[in-house]
């Protein structure tokens, strides 16, 4: 604490920045929470209706528990590039001598391209006619069976509009485990090695309960990352086709703006922030249970 | 078991027993290339889509639509760019991104610091529960603001206006800005501030004579990760904008997306090379502070 620090200079350093907060960020979150006990289409006036919304929401909206169903697809797909495929990456690239800044460059890039650019990439990249990426790959190894149009087939579409929100911040997660990877002590793995310890056991025994923290919290940014996702889905499917590729988000987006349903919108809002709420005390109760467990 | 033992006995049986056989040397060679060619088809799945993206740009377009999307360009042309340039008014989508970009980025930093020296700082009481209320931000879903702001703007004026978007981008980047901010904050020594106090230096010239020249590291972290963020936006513009003139690049490159069936591809791929152009030449240059700002401040949290 500064010593001859003043009531006025303290406000005057905090003031500015709570207020931006406060009505950025704060302000329409308990605007939502009001909005969401309401009934309004934005014209004519709004009609108070409790809980409502909510009911209608856990019992009556069968697009809701879709949606939501989705979402879990969603966070498993992205989170098993952001957080497998990267922890992977991250350990094999402890073992290569040249060329590792390259690596970490270049896996990075994909984070710099703006959503609307690679949702118009993986719109060619997923297509059949004409033959996209994905497709003259299959065709290439001779899996000319597995050609289809990922974005139209309601098997697939899901895990395509997925995949490209994994991809895209794949390279960031990477980093941070790289970081935490190599400030394993030294001393520990080599003394495994020594005693003939696999390299799958030196990750599993000595690396990963080191990083252990450190992949939580790395847990906790991509789960809430993907819980909003948004934009990759609403521009290469908008949700469809039907419902098969709907987010909580593109739904909440679609009910606010196409339909203009600003309560009910709302209502769906809530839910998200509650449902990033969740995620974040899960992953936390995870790591406090570990820090006993040890 | 426990890491000592471990370590103290290994290091005793090794120096008697194993000794580096020339067969073992191999198999870790070997090893290591396999090592070294899995990370490198990993990063060629990661990265050949930009790579694509790039080739098709300069590819002819009739060769595009014809060819296999693996081949290398028969000729490389830059008649694509021409036709992205007169497609859409491409200059005018990267200024607008430019003024986005820049205010927002401004407020974010001057005010993160601002919030962080008050409250790692100064301190008060209370500042802790101010410093937390700050921290959620960091988990709150953009898209909560959407509606409210939506019908806020439309009250006063504001819907369709560079500010419409500046506001929401600073303020949910601010808690992340607030983070970095106080956690470098807390490493410069307290002793610093003491001997300026002593000389009679208040807390605004601390503000402007210490605090902030120091922490032009942070600066650097902070306005990458929130760039990354502010001049990809999609979301807000396109719910707040609706003029042609005030359109950033993802809205701008939406336009190369209207029509479906006679879409010009490798124009589009030329357009959005364009629009990747500043921020990658930006994160090439910075790239090593960038990193280590990136690598530094999640592993201290």
């Amino acid at each position: 604490m500064l010593t001859n620090r003043s009531r006025t200079a303290v406000l005057v350093f905090l003031l500015p920045p709570l207020g931006l907060y406060l009505v950025a960020v704060v302000g329409p979150i308990l605007h939502s929470l009001v909005l969401s006990f309401f009934e309004w289409d934005g014209l004519s006036a709004m009609t108070f209706v409790g809980l409502d919304n909510y009911r209608q929401m856990l019992f009556d909206d069968d697009i809701f528990w879709k949606a939501t169903g989705h979402g879990l697809v969603y966070l498993a797909v992205s989170l098993f590039f952001q957080l497998v495929v990267a922890l992977l990456l991250a350990n094999l690239l402890t073992y290569v001598r040249r060329g590792r800044e390259l690596v970490k460059t270049a896996y990075l890039l994909p984070a710099i391209v703006s959503t609307v650019a690679i949702a118009l990439m993986f719109r060619r990249i997923y297509s059949l006619e004409p033959l996209g990426l994905v497709n003259a790959a299959l065709g290439a190894v001779g899996l000319d069976g597995l050609q289809r149009p990922w974005l139209s087939d309601l098997d697939t579409v899901l895990v395509a509009v997925s995949a490209p929100e994994g991809w895209r911040f794949a390279g960031l997660y990477m980093l941070i485990l790289y970081a935490a990877l190599i400030a394993v002590p030294k001393e520990l793995e080599e003394a495994a090695r020594l005693d003939g310890a696999s390299e799958w056991r030196i990750f599993t025994q000595i690396r990963f309960p080191y990083i252990r923290p450190v992949f939580l919290t790395t847990a906790i940014m991509a789960a809430t990352y993907s819980l909003r996702g948004f934009d990759i889905p609403y521009l290469l499917t908008n949700g469809g086709p039907g419902h098969a590729s709907e987010l909580l988000t593109t739904y909440m987006y679609k009910t606010a703006f196409t339909s203009t349903n600003f309560g009910y919108a709302s209502t769906l809002s809530v839910f998200i922030v509650l449902q990033c709420v969740v995620a974040v005390l899960l992953i936390g109760l995870v790591r406090r249970s570990g820090r006993y467990a040890s | 078991m426990s890491a000592t033992t471990l370590s103290r006995r290994a290091t005793e049986e090794h120096a008697v027993t194993r000794p580096p056989a020339p067969e073992r040397v191999r198999r870790l060679r070997l090893a290591r290339h396999g090592v070294t060619a899995l990370v490198a088809a990993i990063v060629l799945v990661q990265v050949y889509p930009l790579v694509w993206v790039l080739l098709t740009s300069l590819r002819p377009a009739g060769e595009f639509a014809a060819g296999n999307p693996f081949a290398f360009p028969s000729e490389l042309t830059l008649e694509n760019y021409r036709r992205a340039w007169e497609l859409a008014p491409l200059p005018r989508y990267v200024f607008n991104s430019l003024v986005v970009t820049v205010v927002s980025n401004a407020l974010i930093v001057v005010l993160g610091m601002m919030a962080a020296y008050a409250l790692t700082v100064l301190e008060f009481r209370g500042s802790k529960v101010v410093h937390g209320l700050f921290l959620i931000g960091i988990i709150v879903p953009v898209h909560v603001a959407l509606v409210p702001l939506f019908l806020n703007y439309s009250q006063v004026n504001l819907l369709d206006t560079y500010q419409s978007m500046i506001i929401p981008l600073a303020g949910f980047s601010l808690p992340m800005s607030v983070y970095l901010f106080s956690s470098f904050f807390q490493y410069i020594p307290r002793e610093t501030y003491e001997a300026a106090a002593l000389d009679g230096a208040g807390p605004y010239r601390i503000f402007a004579q210490i605090t902030a020249p120091l922490s032009a590291n942070t600066v650097v972290t902070v306005v990458f990760v929130n760039s990354i963020f502010i001049w990809n936006d999609f979301v807000f513009a396109n719910t707040f904008v609706l003029s042609e003139d005030l359109k950033t690049i993802p809205l701008g490159l939406q336009n190369y997306m209207g029509a479906m069936g006679s879409m010009d591809w490798t124009a589009t791929f030329a357009a959005v090379c364009v629009t990747v152009t500043p921020l990658l030449l930006v994160f090439l240059v910075l790239n090593k502070a960038i990193i280590y700002g990136l690598e530094s401040g999640a592993t201290k949290g």
